[in-house]
């Protein structure tokens, strides 16, 4: 079995660079780390960095985990491949430009990219935020997925997810405590759902609420309250049409022994217990 | 102000609690449904249906057609306590009566003195007014748990504070811009003067049990097409998180969580004239000019 410990980074191609700069800092928040003529690489907490907006296709986008070292890695690699996963080994290039030891990238089920990353960089630096969000830190990704049943099983057989809820056939999974790291979307094709950081405080997520409103951000779901893991949410559009979600209080699922996921009928309430209703526009 | 002696107990307002607010309507109907269906409060079994409950009192809610002035009752502590304010009233110019045996019975109180400010509002000073026998049933799960507090608009705002500091006894807990919150127990206010250049209440606060209940009341009235006036949104000089919308005839409620306790030490605080100070999320109000902080009106 494949264990993930955490995420480590999202990488998402900008059609341009400097849009996706004024919206990660002025509206998202986040630190700029390091910039180059290609890539930004944003801070959300201590690690060197856990986005990066590269020259690209908006639909080129990968989601990284951290795994424990080259031997687990390697490991992984096997089995992946054994399953028929097309396995990419990152090249010393590849890998400092994901600011990590080494990494291996491959496809889940949907078609995801997905890359298992060792030794991720921190920084030494203190992360500050570019404006007053209360960002405490990336959080989770929603993952669009074609089938949600069929990778359930993945990520849950081949990988060490385990389930917290569901929401019809959709799955929200963690690989640690946290209620949810990994939340399945049904999707017509691969791609990121939305990417979470956490937020200190309800004010955080009513207060950006009202500043993302104020500059022309759209907001397509939210201030609301998921009843699954219990989080207050904002969820709003950045560049290349990705959705961005701001949340606070995702509950720690204490007894892995014992816990049992929950079955929430696929409907709005399931995903707001306040009332709000979705306006993605996919 | 005198140095404290920690013997003796500080002197306390006559003023007990916040009772009720007689609201004028031209049309009682559509207010005592929107009082059920959208305030969710409990009407009171009574042959005319314009008395509503929010809690374990007989009523907080009078509709009053026969009025053209809305006005709220405070229970003051007892009979010598209202006859002193009597005094003190008539000797500093207030214009007060005492209410007649009827206006009592409407009231569910046993005694009332009908007190008019500087500014024309109605404050009625109360004597055991009536508790329920029964429990409060809501009308609908907004979590409603009680009147909370009122907004009066003050177009002379210095007479108006000695009425209610020099003679009631309440005290300033903080202001924001010229707003100024008084308290008369615990909680940071359960009056709010705003300036403005009539008489009136701005709006009537209703606590609800957590900050689910008022998102849930944000969309629950966005649903209904009901116009949310200022909210949802969070109050810095008192922390309560709120959600004001406006009801038939223009009369604007509030839903209201996490109103703070107030330590008998505060100093009351100074808020700049800035809409920030009545919202800290950054929620503006577009529609009601008292709710739109401007200093030196």
């Amino acid at each position: 079995m494949i264990e993930l410990k955490d995420l480590a980074y999202v990488r998402l191609g900008a059609s341009d660079l400097e849009d996706a700069e004024s919206f990660a800092t002025r509206s998202l928040g986040l630190q700029i780390g390091e910039q180059t003529a290609k890539s930004l690489y944003l801070r959300s907490d201590d690690r060197a960095h856990t986005l990066c907006y590269f020259e690209g296709d908006p639909s080129d986008q990968t989601v990284a985990f951290e795994v424990e070292d080259e031997e687990k890695l390697g490991a992984a690699a096997t089995t992946l491949d054994a399953l028929g996963h097309a396995v990419h080994v990152g090249n010393a290039t590849e890998c400092s430009l994901r600011k990590v030891r080494a990494f291996i990238g491959f496809k889940d089920p949907t078609g995801n990219q997905i890359e298992l990353a060792v030794r991720p960089e921190r920084s030494g630096k203190r992360y500050f935020a570019t404006r007053d969000a209360g960002i405490t830190g990336f959080s989770h990704v929603g993952l669009n997925s074609t089938d949600p049943a069929r990778d359930e099983q993945f990520w849950t057989q081949v990988c060490n997810a385990r389930v917290s809820d569901r929401i019809g056939d959709i799955a929200l999974m963690r690989v640690n405590a946290i209620h949810h790291t990994v939340a399945l979307a049904p999707g017509r094709g691969p791609g990121i759902h939305h990417i979470n950081h956490q937020v200190e405080s309800n004010d955080d997520v009513l207060r950006s609420y009202y500043h993302l409103s104020g500059q022309r951000v759209p907001i397509v779901f939210g201030p609301g309250r998921h009843p699954t893991s219990g989080a207050r949410f904002l969820y709003f559009l950045g560049p290349g049409e990705m959705v961005f979600e701001y949340s606070v209080g995702v509950d720690e699922i204490a007894d892995e022994e014992t816990h049992r996921p929950r079955q929430f009928g696929f409907e709005p309430s399931s995903l707001c217990m306040w009332g709000a209703k979705s306006a993605r526009p996919r | 102000m005198k140095t404290m002696n920690m013997a003796a107990p500080l002197p306390r307002s006559p003023l007990i609690q916040l009772c009720y607010v007689r609201l004028a309507v031209r049309h009682p109907q559509p207010a005592a449904a929107f009082a059920t269906d959208v305030l969710g409060l409990q009407p009171v079994p009574d042959k005319q249906a314009l008395l509503f409950r929010s809690d374990d009192r007989y009523h907080t809610l009078c509709l009053e057609p026969d009025s053209a002035i809305s006005s709220i009752g405070i229970e003051i502590a007892d009979e010598a306590a209202l006859n002193r304010v009597a005094q003190v009233l008539k000797q500093e110019g207030f214009a007060a009566r005492e209410a007649t045996a009827e206006e009592c019975a409407r009231r569910f109180v046993c005694g009332a003195l009908i007190v008019a400010d500087a500014t024309g509002n109605e404050i009625e000073l109360v004597l055991r007014p009536a508790q329920s026998g029964r429990r409060y049933f809501p009308s609908r799960d907004a979590g409603v748990t009680g009147l909370q507090s009122v907004a009066l608009r003050s177009r002379a705002l210095k007479d108006d504070l000695r009425l209610w500091t020099t003679i009631l006894g309440a005290e300033v807990s903080d202001r924001a811009g010229d707003v100024t919150y008084l308290r008369f127990d615990q909680k940071h206010h359960r009056i709010a003067l705003y300036p403005s250049d009539r008489a009136g209440i701005v709006y009537v606060s209703y606590g609800v049990e957590s900050m689910d209940a008022i998102m849930q009341s944000n969309y629950f009235v966005q649903e209904r097409q009901i116009k949310i006036v200022h909210g949802p949104g969070r109050e810095p000089a008192s922390g309560q998180i709120f959600l004001r919308f406006e009801g038939p005839e223009g009369h604007v409620f509030s839903y209201a969580y996490g109103l703070n306790d107030i330590g008998p030490d505060h100093h009351p605080r100074q808020f700049s004239a800035h809409p920030s100070s009545l919202c800290e999320w950054g929620s503006e109000c577009q529609d009601i000019p008292e709710l739109q902080l401007a200093s030196g009106r």
